[in-house]
């Protein structure tokens, strides 16, 4: 038996998937800057001196991680609105949802990449007079950078993948679109290879470029 | 004002935890004066130095320099409180500190770790900066390696440069955490020699050492340190040659061989 594949028919509903890639993007993005800004935030908290800043950091990190992000995304949606009295549109909640989740593991990157650098280089930063902010900035965080750039990249690969949970949300990101696609065509086969091509195509090239960094910051040390 | 001693130390009682690292230590160093620290391993040396610019906190004592506490001030109550970060920092500026593992920014060429203090903690603009910085990179031979990544330096050339940036921020004194220990013996001098022409010039130096020809040669003065407590502090011609306690005696015998 063999099975004749149409491309043709997928060709024609092209503009499905370029809408499904938009939604896809946008999620990524606003999930990525929540979780970036919150991470970073959770992160140093996690790595904190203070008591007050690190049990928080750590409830947080630790719900987040110890609970499934579908559990999450669907409380966001249905149960916040109701303990908060605000209402959020379902991308709005996608969003807000997987960044909550992706922050938690964010913050672990930051907070080991923080704790990976040489107890030294504070001293050093310290000795010159430096204070805590600029000690971070200058000193730890461009060396904790360099040696979080695989994982992250790794975190930002999943996350990304994750944006296909939107679609219990009825966003219409890529894998929604496709579905509805599929309940239109017949043809899954087709379907599913396309978006598994699509979001191969939007990871790799992060995969990529974090190989080449990695290489070229081991050569300057 | 000049009779008084750049840096006071009076009763300096330091833990961590139950472990009492400095029991009571009391001393003095004179402005222009070179200092070395002895001792076994263990004894607190480190933990000393690092008090004097309070990368460490201590619990009962005080630390003075310039005739200033440092790292606490009275409140109201008359109980010690630990100092603003701002007065902290000014004096951790002026006290230049040389770690035994270097500690060079390692994404910072060598012009750019002398110039990092000068321009983030004072704000000097930055070819004033780099003007500086030549003219003290010159002085610790390292002018053709200006543009160089850490990575890319001996251990010799990398504590130079790390003496170069304390330098940069003209400090009032300068701490050297056993600025030799970690390098290849054949290196131990180039760094031995800047650190003899900075005392020449004049330069306050506490330099904890294993080095003892350095101490005999350079110190004004040489402390032996045993179990958090001062066992020694006079001229090193005494202390080589006639010294007081048996510890000392001990400790210069296991090390001199
Ligand atoms: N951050 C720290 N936390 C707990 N204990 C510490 C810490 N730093 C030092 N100590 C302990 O304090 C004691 C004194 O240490 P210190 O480093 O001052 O000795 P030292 O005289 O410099 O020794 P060495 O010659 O080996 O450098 C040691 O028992 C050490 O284990
Ligand atoms: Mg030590």
């Amino acid at each position: 038996m063999s099975y004749t594949w149409q491309w043709q028919l997928i060709w024609d509903f092209r503009q499905v998937f370029v809408r499904g890639v938009e939604v896809t993007v946008m999620l990524t993005w606003w999930a990525l800057l929540i979780g970036l800004g919150l991470g970073l935030l959770l992160g140093l908290m996690r790595s904190s001196r203070l008591a007050v800043l690190r049990w928080p950091a750590a409830v947080y990190i630790d719900i987040f991680r110890a609970t499934p992000i579908l559990v999450q995304l669907v409380w966001i949606y249905y149960a916040l609105p109701i303990l908060l009295g605000l209402q959020m549109g379902n991308i709005v909640a996608a969003s807000v949802g997987i960044g909550l989740h992706a922050a938690a593991y964010i913050a672990e990157i930051f907070r080991a990449g923080i704790e990976s650098i040489d107890r030294g280089q504070s001293d050093a930063a310290k000795s010159l007079g430096m204070g805590y902010g600029q000690a971070m900035r200058r000193i730890i965080l461009p060396q904790a950078v360099r040696r979080m750039v695989p994982p992250f990249i790794n975190e930002f690969a999943t996350l990304m993948k994750l944006t296909t949970l939107g679609s219990v949300l009825a966003v219409n990101e890529l894998l929604h679109e496709a579905e509805n696609l599929i309940n239109n065509t017949y043809r899954p086969l087709e379907v599913y290879t396309i978006v598994a091509v699509v979001f191969g195509l939007m990871i790799y090239p992060f995969i990529w470029l974090s190989q080449r960094l990695e290489r070229r910051w081991k050569t300057r040390g | 004002m000049s009779e008084i001693p750049l840096i006071q130390v009076r009763g300096l009682h330091k833990s961590f935890g139950k472990l009492e690292v400095l029991r009571g230590v009391s001393f003095e160093v004179k402005r222009g004066e070179v200092m070395a620290i002895i001792g076994p391993s263990g004894s607190g040396k480190s933990t000393l130095l690092r008090c004097l610019n309070f990368l460490e906190e201590y619990q009962a004592g005080e630390v003075l320099f310039d005739n200033t506490l440092v790292g606490y001030r009275d409140s109201a109550a008359g109980r010690r409180k630990l100092d603003s970060e701002r007065n902290i920092r000014r004096i951790r500026a002026r006290l230049g500190m040389v770690f035994q593992s270097f500690n060079l920014f390692p994404h910072k060429t060598v012009l750019e770790n002398v110039i990092e203090g000068p321009v983030v903690v004072k704000g000097q603009p930055r070819a004033e900066a780099e003007a500086e910085a030549r003219t003290l990179i010159a002085r610790v031979g390292l002018t053709d390696k200006l543009d160089t990544y850490p990575s890319k330096l001996s251990g010799g050339q990398q504590q130079r440069a790390a003496i170069a940036r304390a330098l940069a921020m003209q400090p009032a004194a300068m701490l050297f955490d056993e600025p030799t220990s970690s390098l290849d013996p054949e290196l131990v001098g180039e760094v031995l020699e800047v650190m003899q022409s900075l005392a020449a010039d004049g330069m306050t130096m506490v330099v904890v050492t294993h080095e003892m020809g350095f101490a005999r040669r350079v110190a004004d003065r040489v402390m032996m340190m045993d179990e958090g407590e001062i066992v020694e502090l006079t001229p090193p011609e005494q202390i080589f040659t006639k010294p007081e306690s048996p510890r000392t005696a001990e400790f210069l015998r296991r090390v001199l061989h």
